[in-house]
């Protein structure tokens, strides 16, 4: 009963969803003309994620097998050949393989870390800003203190004493990131929370938990979106440095494993620029892909921003 | 006053937060909690010291308040690999943590700042299509990325740089400040700089130049126009004064963050500093030394945030006068 | 005439084609008058008001007409000299237009010593009596903006504007942004002023009552048109002008006896893309097919009492039928829109 009177009501003061629906789309479908940058992040994610799901098509070679020439010699230090488009490593082996392998794990790392930073981000900021009270209190203060805590060298000794995997960098990344997320989403919670409708769904009587995910968590999906992308980048900066300082999973080739290598194996002196040049800047283009994407969905979703 | 007291009392609780969290964390480390103070590169006297120092015979939440209580004193424990007091290997290589970091900042703000202004200037033209997508790129680089290509471009292929370290193998110097104004550490300080103020720059730049787009709009910069002031007055006194305040406050967080940061450039470039200390001492299992350099960089994050809280109401009288807005 | 605009066209970029903001507005102010710039918002007043001062938006562009400023044609060189030292201003909020991070007195100060001719020492001495003239304790004059009143940013801002001498200023709603008691007590201030030093005063507003209470002639715009001018009392009195009789209609009147207010259907007309004719007839009651074609508007150099409606001849009768509420609702528009 109290949630038809709630329709009925929501009907008259909040736009249909289907038209709601439809101008995002239609923001969405305008993109490309409108924002360059944001369709140009997306094509980069794109282009990323086919090289990640075709890695084997794409490389001949798997990425920490030792190749040798047809001469039978160890493919050693040779330089970028149409056999080898970026040579090989000290060690004899392909680094082009590795760069396309290296996609996959460096997604997993960033998509799975942005899962983490998006969900909790939202859930603690719903929760916080909508309900507010001691729990609120409390869980900024912990946004606070995980802020207060220095980024790296927390993830250094984290996955350095908790052992060097994947999971471990993804772990920290997200124990420190959620708190941005967090704050924003609760800020944001707080005006929504006031605005027309809400107040017409609590006066008619409907169940907080309801209003919270039915009206409240739509509005700030877009924004969780946003922080989401934010995470990919860092995320995945991270487990490049963490790889670099040694504290990297072995087991799989990573950018930041083909960087440490190459560090370690002298390629600087030697001016192997297509060993260690080709991971920096793919971890760049992914970043930036993720920089370009927050701003231009900002605009999508937060009109306000557009000047 | 009252802000000022309030900010502290925020900041002084945050430390002990990083403290306590220290805590948990290093005895949740693999091993027994002994193995965070003690292991077997101590000789049977240091052991059994370090077991009396934090009184690792006896329950948890005591051991907390020796440990809490220890800090206080400056009592790190002992470095399992140096055998030294872990605060006098960590004072020793602060100075050098501290002066890259701040040529870093203080070069990066430096240029952000101008160009940051420059480009709000140039807002619309073809200089904002190509600069602000450069930044953006600058800012997605990884630091330590951007240390190789100079080192590999800048020191192995031109030659101009030493490619690590802080001071040339077989140099004497007879004091630490001589050592530290020397023409050899300078060079050697170069390129980690340039690494950093190459990465730092972009926030201040990007920062500078959407404060001064705004507050360029600000009702006061037009009556300004209307007063006839000249075009430098209004921007350097009225605009660019406003849009500075939160520039600093970043400025100053800057040096805290970027101490945490600078792991992985110490690292590129050997720099001796607290990060690259933290790297070795986790590599090592060295647990009472990672502690002591993971406190530190804290310390130094934690009262910077507090020193950026001082500031923004030194520069802000709106703040200053405890009222916002 | 201390200023005359004549033809005034003011354009803002858009998206297709201009925003034509002022539309060929003209208007005269008499020496040592204070005179009332009124209409809704988005009617293009302020904007006027900013032209005259050669300060407008990065957006908008004055594209023709003339300012005269006494028998002198403004243009860039002409303003560069004369801004603040003839011609001064008082904002709308004076929150936002103080710098917050200065003091109200160094401000004062700022624009004594670079915009006029006087030391450090002279202008110190020169704001306190400014202050004290708007009737501000010189002790506030170490303050900062936020730390003033809405009333006291108000005075301050007009000191700010006075601190030079000029003989015109241009007062943007100057007290809008204010509870009425504390209104009263600035336009009583500004009144005052203006009368002891013999001031300019154009007062934009779009408050009826503010024009009734303070301005001795007034100038109606809609749409970026000047619609009626004359005197303020006649104007008020026996408006000539459909939408003056709206107007008046619209707002609490201070000098008659509040009726119910009743409000001006529709809403102004997009000014990329203004109607033909005379631009209030898509919302006028009386309306006739003529009044769509041609142009109308209100003349330079017309003196007295003077409307730009079709209907003038009729102003008496229409002006009867005006005071019926039910002369405005919508139904009973004709079908011109």
């Amino acid at each position: 009963m109290a949630e038809r009177a709630e329709a009925s009501l929501l009907a008259r003061v909040r736009p249909g969803r289907g038209a709601r629906v439809a101008a995002v789309l239609r923001r969405l479908a305008a993109m490309p003309a409108r924002d360059p940058f944001a369709f140009a992040g997306l094509t980069i994610y794109a282009a990323f994620v086919l090289v990640a799901l075709f890695a084997d098509l794409l490389a001949s070679n798997p990425p920490l097998e030792i190749v040798f020439t047809k001469a039978g010699r160890l493919a050693a230090n040779l330089p970028p050949s149409a056999e080898f488009p970026l040579g090989t490593t000290n060690l004899g082996r392909d680094i082009y393989a590795q760069l396309v392998f290296g996609t996959r794990s460096a997604l997993a790392v960033g998509l799975s870390a942005a899962i983490v930073v998006a969900s909790v981000g939202t859930i603690v900021g719903l929760v916080a800003g909508y309900f507010g009270g001691w729990f609120d209190t409390v869980l900024m203060r912990i946004a606070d203190m995980a802020l207060s805590l220095p980024f790296l060298p927390f993830v250094v000794v984290l996955t350095g004493f908790l052992g060097a995997s994947t999971w471990n960098i993804v772990l920290a990344v997200a124990l420190l990131l959620w708190p941005n997320s967090a704050r924003v989403i609760r800020s944001q919670v707080l005006t929504v929370r006031e605005r027309a409708y809400i107040e017409a769904a609590r006066v008619t009587g409907a169940r907080p938990w309801r209003i919270l995910f039915i009206h409240v968590a739509p509005n700030i999906l877009p924004l969780s979106f946003v922080y989401g992308a934010i995470a990919i980048g860092w995320a995945i900066i991270t487990e490049a440095g963490i790889s670099f300082l040694g504290f990297g999973d072995s087991t799989s080739v990573s950018w930041g494993y083909m960087l440490q290598d190459a560090f370690s194996s002298q390629a600087l002196s030697r001016g192997q620029y297509h060993w260690f040049g080709p991971p920096g800047i793919c971890i760049m283009l992914i970043v930036v892909a993720g920089f370009f994407i927050s701003r231009g969905y900002e605009e999508v979703f937060i009109p306000k921003l557009r000047d | 006053m009252r802000l000022v007291l309030e900010r502290f009392l925020h900041n002084a609780g945050a430390l002990l937060a990083v403290t306590t969290i220290l805590f948990f964390m290093f005895r949740l480390m693999p091993g027994t909690p002994l193995a965070a103070y003690i292991n077997d590169n101590l000789n049977a006297d240091q052991q059994r010291l370090m077991l009396e120092m934090f009184g690792l015979d006896k329950p948890m939440w005591m051991q907390y308040f020796i440990y809490l209580g220890n800090l206080v004193h400056g009592e790190l424990g002992l470095s399992f690999f140096q055998r030294r007091p872990v605060l006098d290997i960590l004072l020793e290589v602060l100075p050098n943590s501290l002066i890259l970091t701040l040529t870093g900042l203080v070069v990066a703000y430096i240029f952000g700042v101008l160009a940051g202004a420059w480009l709000a200037w140039k807002r619309g033209s073809w200089v904002e299509g190509v600069a602000v997508p450069i930044v953006l790129a600058s800012r997605a680089a990884p630091e330590f990325w951007i240390g190789m290509v100079l080192l590999a471009l800048l020191s192995f292929n031109l030659g101009w740089f030493p490619s690590g370290g802080a001071n040339s193998p077989g140099m004497f110097y007879t004091s630490e400040w001589q050592r530290l104004v020397s023409l050899d550490y300078l060079q050697h300080l170069a390129l980690p700089v340039l690494t950093l103020a190459l990465y730092l720059q972009g926030l201040p730049l990007l920062l500078m130049r959407s404060n001064m787009l705004e507050v360029m709009h600000e009702e006061f910069v037009v009556m300004a126009r209307m007063k006839g002031f000249s075009q430098w007055r209004i921007v350097i006194r009225h605009a660019a004064r406003n849009a500075l305040l939160p520039v600093v406050t970043a400025f100053a967080l800057g040096i805290g963050i970027s101490m945490g940061g600078n792991v992985v450039v110490e690292t590129v470039f050997s720099w001796p500093g607290i990060g690259r200390m933290l790297v070795t001492a986790v590599a090592n299992l060295d647990y009472p030394l990672a502690q002591g350099a993971f406190l530190m960089i804290a310390l130094v994050l934690i009262t910077m945030n507090f020193v950026a809280d001082l500031l923004y109401g030194v520069l802000d009288p709106r703040v200053r006068h405890g009222r916002a807005g | 005439m201390i200023l005359e605009v004549r033809d005034l066209e003011v354009h803002y970029r858009g998206k297709a084609a201009p925003t034509r903001a002022v539309d060929g507005a003209s208007f005269a102010v008499p020496a040592g008058q204070i005179v009332g710039l009124v209409g809704e918002s988005g009617c293009g007043k302020t904007t006027a008001a900013r032209a005259i001062m050669g300060v407008l938006p990065g957006n908008a562009r004055c594209v023709g007409g003339e300012i005269r400023f006494k028998g002198r044609t403004l243009d860039n060189a002409a303003m560069h000299d004369l801004r603040w030292r003839q011609i001064a201003y008082v904002p709308q909020s004076a929150m936002s237009s103080l710098d917050p991070v200065y003091t109200v007195g160094a401000q004062l100060a700022e624009v004594l010593t670079k915009r006029g001719t006087l030391g450090r020492a002279a202008a110190q001495a020169r704001a306190a009596d400014l202050f004290e003239l708007v009737g501000l304790g010189p002790r506030r004059l170490a303050d900062y903006p936020h730390q003033f009143s809405g009333g006291m940013r108000q005075r301050a801002a007009i000191a700010m504007a006075l601190a030079l001498e000029p003989s015109l200023i241009l007062a943007d709603e100057p007290v809008t942004a204010l509870d009425v008691i504390v209104q009263r007590q600035v336009l009583d201030t500004l009144r005052a002023l203006q009368q002891r030093l013999n001031l300019s005063v154009v007062l934009v507003t779009h408050d009826i009552s503010v024009v009734a209470y303070l301005c001795d002639a007034v100038v109606v715009m809609y749409a970026g048109q000047v619609v009626e001018s004359g005197p303020a009392r006649d104007v008020l009195a026996h408006p000539r002008h459909p939408y003056t009789m709206g107007l008046r209609n619209a707002f609490p009147d201070l000098t008659s006896r509040a009726t119910d207010l009743v409000p001006i259907d529709g809403s102004p007309p997009d000014l990329a893309d203004p109607p033909a004719g005379c631009r209030f007839a898509p919302r006028c009651p009386f309306a006739l097919a003529a009044c769509t074609t041609g142009t109308v508007a209100v003349g330079a150099d017309a003196p007295g009492h003077v409307s730009a409606c079709r209907r003038d001849g009729e102003a008496d009768a229409l002006r009867r039928a005006a005071l019926e509420p039910a002369t405005w609702q919508r139904s009973s528009i004709s079908a011109t829109s």
